[in-house]
């Protein structure tokens, strides 16, 4: 009966994740940097203790539209940061993404952030890939 | 009303968004409010007297919505309340900021327009033009005389190594009176006191704090060709603070630099983000956004 009882529960769960999570999300393909924005390396990238400091960032400037784990709401139409299609862009894109925004998307610019605290949100946002990799391998956890 | 204030400190509750807020009084930046959040804004502007003067107080409450991501549209309500003389409601003013161009840029511009249904008696001097406003006359003159007025802005904005740099270009006709176009200007520089955020939860950093200085006053009037005499020109430190994720303080005192207006003015303000008021608002009368 427990276990019965904590499989409904789980299955719940699972689903109410999956009803936030921004699955129909698709890429303006518009919304492109410049190639040398583009091939701009990442000055934290040999910092990955400047994450916590990303993580925070997130939480107060991206969870309102991306979700906690990054996942996008639906009801916002904002990007799946989790998705191949983002974690394949380069950090210079992810970082003129955040400098300028998507205004006519509902992505706001973030350019009144300190560079640094951006290249921080960088840094973060590769994180989700590797906590979502480890959560899917372990789905105990 | 009681309905009312509950509902907007629910919606207060309910969303809250960081962000740093530019720390200048007078001049604007390049940054709009988010399409879809609220701001709620109180400062005040404090006149310390020559001799000969008297002292005030003015307070101002700015309500500011980002309509989208390239228009921020606000309202203000202002009075000022003057020693040994009275408070009054001075007026209110609607301003709208639109940004041309969508990307960032070294030099952003933005377009401003303002509407204002003031008295003589506003002393708030969120702008100076002209030779700056009255601070000797009585409240009950002052009162008596009503201004319609329009107000231009060009304001050119660019961030640079953490640096903001921000200067705004300004013209105002007063439509109730024949006093031709007055003209001033703001100039601010400021940067955050750490590039780096921590990664611990904080109040004290200095990621939390900006720092700057802030330069205007008036260039005269079309009327008085442009004459620099009586012009009132102040240079300001200033400073914000974000005490918490959805609220920042700013403080400023400003040092006069002509011997028109007040020699220092002192300004206070306290600002809260509510970040989705758009979309909760309309959820709540049944919308679907």
């Amino acid at each position: 009966m427990r276990r019965r009882l904590l499989g409904g529960v789980l299955f719940i769960a699972m689903a109410s994740a999956l009803g936030a999570q921004n699955t129909s999300y698709h890429q303006d393909p518009n919304w492109l940097p410049p190639r040398d924005a583009a091939s701009r390396m990442n000055p934290l990238a040999q910092k990955p203790e400047a994450g916590a400091g990303g993580e925070k960032l997130f939480r107060r400037n991206c969870v309102e539209c991306h979700g906690q784990d990054g996942s996008g709401l639906a009801k916002k139409n904002s990007a799946d940061l989790l998705l191949p299609e983002v974690q394949s862009q380069s950090d210079g894109t992810l970082f003129w993404k955040l400098t300028n925004g998507n205004t006519d998307r509902g992505m706001p610019s973030f350019s009144r952030l300190p560079e640094l605290q951006r290249w921080q949100l960088v840094l973060y946002v590769r994180t989700l890939q590797a906590a979502q990799g480890s959560a899917r391998k372990d789905p105990a956890k | 009303m009681k309905k009312a204030l509950v509902i907007l400190f629910v919606f207060a509750a309910l969303g809250s968004v960081w962000g740093q807020e530019s720390p200048y009084f007078v001049t604007y930046d390049h940054h709009l409010e988010e399409p879809g959040n609220l701001e709620i804004e109180v400062y005040t502007t404090s006149g310390i007297p020559r001799s000969g003067q008297v002292g005030y107080v003015a307070p101002y409450m700015e309500i500011e919505y980002g309509v989208t991501g390239r228009w921020t549209s606000e309202l203000y309500l202002e009075g000022q309340g003057t020693v040994g003389d009275s408070a009054v409601f001075t007026g209110w003013r609607l301003e709208n900021r639109f940004r041309p161009l969508k990307r960032e840029h070294w030099i952003n511009p933005v377009l401003y327009l303002e509407y204002e249904r003031t008295s003589e008696a506003s002393r708030i001097q969120k702008e100076i033009v002209g030779g700056g406003p009255d601070v000797s006359s009585p409240n009950s003159d002052l009162q008596a005389t009503k201004n319609h007025e329009l107000e231009m802005k060009l304001i050119l904005s660019g961030t640079t190594h953490d640096w903001n740099i921000a200067g705004n270009f300004i013209t105002e006709k007063n439509l109730s009176e024949s006093e031709g176009f007055e003209f001033g200007y703001a100039f601010g520089v400021a940067r955050p006191l750490a590039s780096l955020a921590s990664g611990n939860a904080c109040r004290f950093c200095r990621e939390n704090f900006l720092a700057g200085i802030e330069v205007y006053g008036g260039l005269g009037s079309t009327e008085d060709g442009f004459s620099p005499h009586n012009t009132v020109h102040y240079v300001a430190p200033v400073v914000s603070w974000q005490v918490s994720d959805n609220g920042s303080l700013r403080f400023s005192p400003s040092f006069a630099l002509t011997h028109e207006g007040s020699p220092v003015l002192f300004r206070f303000g306290y600002s809260y983000e509510v970040r989705g008021f758009g979309s909760k608002l309309a959820q709540f009368f049944g919308g679907r956004r």
